[in-house]
């Protein structure tokens, strides 16, 4: 009797958790074209990876760089969702000038971003300040 | 005993353990930052600033700010309606967007014009004019740009779930009275009840 209601109880939580697993996978399929025309300035980056488990679900591919008409930096950080579910994390850029110290920390807005499996998704951000030179950008993974 | 030691002590310290992130007693937490409260019903600081923000990094990045003649540009606050059933005073998004143009260095935003006449700041006003009767000439300080907008809110709900809409609509208007760069900025939220954190 007690392992019959051991064995429901554990195919009941079988059952649930391929439910609950599946019921959030769904992935991205995506068309470009297979030449494209934009040149992309990508800078050479340096990553402290303190919480592995988000850096191997969401990757930064790269961060492209370029500047506004009026002159401020502007980035565009490409990144990629490596599992098959939904992620959900959140992001802030700060902005240092040419001596290293931090800028307006009044720009200082964490932003939430939901990506789905096998996205691609391109995070932008305007440097606050003509005096910004350098920028570090904040992952963290959502904690639900 | 032994046997049953190892289920007690986890059911006793499971809950240690979760309440250990999130106690109840009042705490200060970064405005704006991933300890907010999020509701459903309701536009959240969090909310203004990451509109505010979105806003301003696409008027920076159109340059719509930098085709005047004499820059900075000068701004001029028209009407920021407020259309949701929520009660907030609009500055909470209109005084972000400004602190950030003026950090930018592109924008000034004029204190002594203002909507039916009615300046923001009535004292720099009078010195104006005190000062331009005085001087017997007026000082050419007329705004390149006004920026007007409009909060919407739509509502949505599925069984118990809950889903707001806030749209951030904004304008900026040159002399000839053309909307040279127009944003909107959409925040949706969803869920049954309000939580911490995104």
């Amino acid at each position: 009797m007690t392992i019959r209601m051991t064995q429901t109880i554990a195919g009941a939580a079988l059952l649930a958790s391929v439910l609950l697993t599946g019921g959030c996978k769904t992935t991205v399929n995506t068309v470009e074209s297979a030449q494209p025309t934009a040149k992309k300035e990508m800078v050479a980056d340096k990553r402290v990876i303190t919480d592995s488990s988000l850096a191997s679900k969401v990757y930064v591919v790269g961060v492209n760089e370029a500047k506004t008409p009026g002159g401020l930096i502007q980035i565009q950080l490409e990144v990629v969702n490596q599992t098959s579910s939904r992620q959900r994390f959140t992001y802030h850029v700060q902005w240092f000038d040419a001596a290293g110290m931090q800028l307006s920390s009044t720009t200082a807005a964490i932003l939430p971003c939901v990506i789905e499996g096998k996205e691609t998704r391109y995070l932008s951000a305007v440097a606050p300040h003509p005096a910004c030179k350098d920028f570090r950008v904040q992952f963290l993974e959502n904690s639900k | 005993m032994k046997k049953h030691f190892l289920p007690l002590a986890l059911i006793t310290l499971t809950p240690l353990i979760w309440t250990g992130c999130s106690s109840g007693g009042a705490r200060r937490i970064d405005a704006g930052g991933r300890e907010s409260v999020t509701t459903i019903g309701h536009v959240d600081i969090q909310d203004f600033v990451a509109a505010a923000e979105a806003s301003v990094g696409k008027l920076l990045a159109s340059g719509a700010l930098d085709k005047v003649p004499n820059p900075p540009a000068i701004l001029a606050i028209s009407s920021v309606r407020n259309q949701t059933g929520q009660q907030f005073d609009t500055d909470l998004l209109t005084k972000k967007i400004r602190v950030k143009l003026n950090t930018s260095g592109k924008a000034l935003t004029t204190t002594t014009v203002g909507l039916d006449g009615v300046a923001e700041d009535p004292l720099a006003k009078q010195l104006q004019g005190e000062r331009e009767l005085l001087e017997k000439k007026r000082d050419n300080v007329t705004p390149n740009f006004t920026l007007s907008g409009k909060i919407i809110e739509t509502r949505a709900r599925a069984g118990d779930v809950r889903q707001s809409t806030f749209s951030f609509q904004l304008s900026l208007t040159d002399k000839r009275g053309l909307a040279v760069w127009e944003g909107e900025e959409e925040i949706t939220k969803q869920g049954k009840r309000p939580s911490v954190g995104f």
